[in-house]
């Protein structure tokens, strides 16, 4: 028992010793600039950044927070602001959350560096004609495809309509290889970035969405998204067996061991393909929604996720002057090129370091061939629901029209 | 020949069990063999045995997930935590066994009903409470907040186990003149120290294996635990499997010699347990 | 000692012993429950600073208009009968098993204990690779056409790949709480009705499981909670896909609060969840409690 009483005590006094050890050094610091976003994969660079900024910002101590996505990245961010504890500087993946967190952001429309953005890039965090977020970079998906497949097949020009996506189909399928990896079981590569692409084509997504909320619009009767069947229908038809367990890690290896040509990802997996195969010829193809060459053949690209400034920070002056200190200073536009890999969707950042998906895009995005990610304009909730409807329809459990009538009923329900 | 026809049908199930065993093994066959294979081969090969072994997973995730910082908060939020559930939980349980008034069992059924509310529906009104009680970024606080989280399952677990405990050398105790605390400390304590190793076994891990409470109340990377660095390895669309997976083995070492030894007190503790009296 | 010295005394003595425990329990999950009640009758975010009151609107709209939440109590109602009683059977035969002299039985008991040092999201992860990778290989291998099945995607592979992930998990750690007592009953009982010349089944159904109802009581309800409260596991196994099929309640009320950012209509789903497995658990504990007693 005295052995027991012994032991106690110790604990608790090294409890106490660590207890009191945390709060000095609380008091010692300089005024902390609380960071968060969920790009995991940079923590270290991060680090490094801190250290920089500490040279250039004695005062400001920089303190970076990643959450990535197996932890719900969004889902700690709200309960940090319902409990109080919002940080100075975070990032929203766009508008649609931009929108929750409304009452807390910072107008940065006088910001320095906002006649340097890239248009298409401000436009989405742009509301009653103020900007509301800073973006750093563009992302772009499509399929992924494996070049070398493509040249042993003959395939000499690169798809661009549906039916050259089925002729491309065909001679890869006669090889004995098959076309399509699909990772049907993954909610954001069926629900959200599949059916951005129908959604994202139309002529104008964002009076389509306005028209869509008070019912003048239908999804079930829009020729673009009818046509699109036959897009999907042809990654099934010539796609992996049971598309609906592969999932984003089961759909690159399949295309990293060259099982598959292509596979609907972005230039995300661009680092994991070369950690893979350090010779591999990638390249990115856009996903048609129809044979009308005008109007298939678009890459979307778009934003992932644009810095915002907390209202409520005693940090905001701070917050801003980091900010504009990335994409304005020598030090902070190498760690965005170089150190992160990013397409930079600022026109003073020069880029010439990028990987064979990245350069894919921005040719596509230099000769205008674009179209935006409108998911980031859905109501909440929407990727999950038309994932719903469109895994059903893989499963071959509903029709197509019947898909699309659900998922107009699931933003109706939505929007209210 | 009873004797050996026991002896046979014991080797027959002794086999059975070593093969259903080693089904159970299986997925940590492929934790172990990815964790030491390059990132480019876990892509393209999840299944097969490293052709090179990449002993650099191992170290480094150690280096970067700063292994030694990390390990020592999880060994810290986990024994402070345990010890003092361990006596909370042992004296309410045993008050609420041998005093039996209405308040008693409403809490008893409190705490039962608490065991089947999914976290997800109190998290945010929990967090405020953190918050306003100065516990975020503390290791003491999210200890704290495990006492009240923890406390439920842990009175559970004596509660059952203290009511088949015989309440007659208590009784003799106080006719002999102890007093309660007494009692407690000499008779009660050591006839429930089968259920106390079990209760900081089941607790051990919970508390070990927690992500969703350190994430919420731990933001700053220098208080990090075990499970957190080994998510910091996933991201939303990339995986580095080949850290996370280094970094999980590492963290299961401590835990699984925790258990080997603790093995040892779960019979030694029933045996010379004397419940039966 | 007078009267109420004397209940003086016991109050005071109460709150040494029953008090830290009744105080931490009430300031981390009582006082939030609560507030959670108030928050199921408004609408918000989640982010936003003020809440706006609606009354019974959210509760309305759950019972009225919400058929994936009775969708996902159907399939947590389902999956938690049918993971209770494999878990159960499995744990309490492993038990008796290692309780034999059996040469290899530490080894064996920290084997099935094994999967508990990982943690579940992880552990979803680890086994979504399984029966999505492996199991395919193995299939194409073997021939064996369960191997060969879609796993996780479909309704009914991704309800038994959450049950077979359940029931790898939770074996061992309830075996380890049946082995406490299976280890704890008197063998001269047992002795003395082998002497008797009783046969295995009759020692077994009359006197192993009577006096293991105590363990098996705490074995029901602990299954119970886990599975009732299934969150981590089916997240990163299933995400409660394909379809929304394999969506338990705790992760319908997650999706609700904070994807769909209702919190409102989150805490009412709570709030209804809640009063719904609080019954089933009170006639659970009642009827086992029953049997303990008649044993």
């Amino acid at each position: 028992m005295k052995k027991m009483l012994l032991g106690l005590i110790f604990l608790l006094s090294i409890g106490f010793l660590f207890a009191a050890g945390n709060k000095e050094e609380q008091k010692t610091t300089p005024r902390e600039l609380n960071l968060y976003h969920f790009k995991v994969s940079q923590v270290e660079q991060w680090d490094q950044l801190v250290k920089e900024y500490a040279k250039v910002e004695p005062g400001v101590k920089l303190v970076v927070e990643t959450v990535g996505g197996a932890a719900d990245w969004t889902t700690t961010l709200k309960t940090k602001f319902a409990s109080g504890n919002g940080p100075d500087i975070f990032v929203v993946d766009g508008p649609a959350l931009a929108n929750t967190f409304s009452e807390y952001l910072s107008d940065l429309s006088d910001q320095p560096w906002v006649s340097h953005a890239v248009e298409s890039a401000k436009r989405p965090m742009t509301f009653e004609g103020k900007l509301m977020g800073m973006p750093f970079n563009l992302e772009g998906y499509g399929f992924i495809y494996n070049k070398k497949i493509f040249r042993d097949a003959g395939i000499t020009k690169t798809p661009g309509t549906v039916q050259e996506l089925r002729d491309a189909a065909e001679k890869i399928e006669a090889m004995g290889i098959t076309p399509f990896g699909n990772g049907y079981s993954e909610w954001w590569v069926i629900g959200m970035h599949l059916m951005n692409i129908p959604f994202a084509t139309l002529q104008d997504p964002a009076s389509f969405s306005t028209a869509l909320d008070n019912g003048t619009a239908s999804i079930a009767d829009n020729a673009i998204f009818n046509s699109f069947k036959e897009t999907f229908d042809l990654t099934i038809k010539y796609g992996n067996k049971n598309p609906l367990t592969t999932d984003h890690n089961a759909q690159m290896t399949l295309f990293n061991t060259g099982q598959v040509a292509m596979v609907q990802q972005g230039n995300w997996k661009e680092v994991g393909i070369y950690e893979a195969n350090p010779d591999a010829e990638v390249g990115l193809l856009p996903i048609p929604v129809n044979n009308d060459p005008a109007v298939s053949g678009r890459i979307p690209v778009g934003v992932p996720f644009y810095w915002v400034v907390n209202k409520e920070s005693d940090m905001k002056d701070d917050a801003k002057k980091f900010l504009n200190w990335m994409v304005s200073s020598e030090v902070g536009q190498r760690y965005i090129t170089e150190e992160f890999g990013y397409i930079p969707a600022f026109d003073n950042i020069k880029s010439d370091s990028l990987g064979g998906l990245s350069q894919d895009i921005l040719t596509y995005a230099s000769k205008g061939k674009t179209v935006p990610w409108s998911f980031t304009t859905w109501h909440d909730g929407m990727y999950n629901e038309f994932s719903e409807h469109a895994q059903r329809y893989v499963a071959d459990k509903i029709s197509y029209s019947e898909m699309l009538k659900r998922m107009q009923e699931s933003w109706v329900k939505l929007a209210e | 020949m009873i004797q050996v026809r026991r002896r046979t049908i014991v080797g027959v199930m002794e086999l059975g069990m070593v093969l259903i065993a080693m089904l159970f093994l299986a997925p940590f066959y492929f934790v172990v063999v990815n964790s030491l294979k390059p990132f480019g081969e876990i892509l393209k090969n999840a299944a097969s045995l490293p052709r090179i072994i990449a002993w650099s997973n191992y170290t480094n995730a150690f280096s970067k997930i700063k292994f030694l910082s990390v390990f020592s908060n999880s060994i810290f939020i986990t024994s402070l935590s345990i010890l003092f559930l361990v006596i909370i939980g042992s004296m309410a349980s045993w008050w609420m066994v041998r005093k039996n008034t209405k308040f008693n069992g409403l809490m008893f059924f409190a705490f039962v009903a608490a065991m089947v509310t999914p976290f997800q529906s109190i998290m945010i009104p929990l967090m405020r409470v953190v918050t306003d009680f100065h516990l975020l970024n503390s290791r003491i606080g999210l200890i704290l907040v495990y006492l009240g989280y923890s406390t439920p399952f842990t009175v559970f677990l004596y509660h059952g186990f203290i009511k088949s405990v015989p309440i007659q050398m208590e009784e003799a105790a106080l006719i002999d003149g102890c007093n309660i605390f007494q009692i407690f400390l000499y008779i009660v304590i050591p006839m429930i120290r089968s259920m106390t190793i079990t209760v900081i076994i089941l607790q051990t891990l919970l508390i070990w294996n927690d992500f969703l409470l350190p994430l919420l109340i731990l933001s700053k990377r220098s208080l990090h635990t075990i499970p957190l660095a080994v998510f910091s390895f996933f991201g939303q669309y990339t995986n580095r499997w080949d850290y996370a997976l280094a970094t999980l083995v590492l963290g299961m070492f401590p835990i699984v010699i925790f258990f080997l030894f603790m093995q040892k007190y779960v019979i030694a503790g029933v045996r010379s347990g004397s419940v039966k009296g | 000692m007078s009267e109420s010295g004397n209940r003086i005394k016991q109050a005071g003595l109460a709150t040494v012993f029953l008090g830290p425990a009744v105080f931490f329990f009430i300031l981390i999950i009582v006082f939030p429950f609560i507030s959670g009640i108030y928050y199921s009758f408004t609408e918000w975010n989640g982010v936003n600073a003020t809440p706006i009151w609606v009354g019974i609107n959210n509760f309305q709209q759950i019972l009225f208009h919400d058929t994936q939440f009775f969708t996902s109590l159907w399939f947590t109602f389902r999956f938690t009968v049918t993971t209770l009683v494999i878990t159960n059977v499995l744990a309490f035969g492993f038990a008796m098993v290692l309780i034999q002299p059996l040469r290899t039985k530490v080894l064996l008991r920290t084997i099935f204990f094994l999967p508990n040092v990982i943690g579940g999201v992880l552990l979803g992860f680890i086994w979504r690779f399984i029966l999505v990778n492996g199991f395919s290989t193995i299939g194409e291998i073997t021939k064996l056409s369960f191997f060969a099945l879609p796993w996780l995607g479909s309704p009914e592979t991704g309800f038994w790949g959450l049950v077979i992930v359940y029931t790898w998990r939770s074996v061992g750690y309830l075996m380890i709480i049946y082995i406490a007592h299976l280890l704890n009953i008197d063998t001269e009982l047992m002795e003395a009705a082998h002497m008797d010349g009783a046969g295995g089944v009759y020692m077994f159904t009359r006197i192993i499981v009577p006096l293991s109802m105590p363990a098996i009581t705490v074995c029901l309800f602990l299954a119970l909670s886990w599975t009732f409260k299934s969150f981590d596991i089916v997240l990163s196994l299933t995400s409660g896909g394909p379809f929304r099929s394999t969506e338990t309640v705790a992760l319908n009320i997650y999706l609700e609060a904070f994807r769909y950012g209702n919190y409102g209509v989150g805490s009412a789903k709570s709030i209804l969840y809640f009063l719904v497995v609080g019954v089933i658990t009170l006639f659970q504990v009642r009827q086992t409690k029953k049997m303990e007693v008649e044993a």
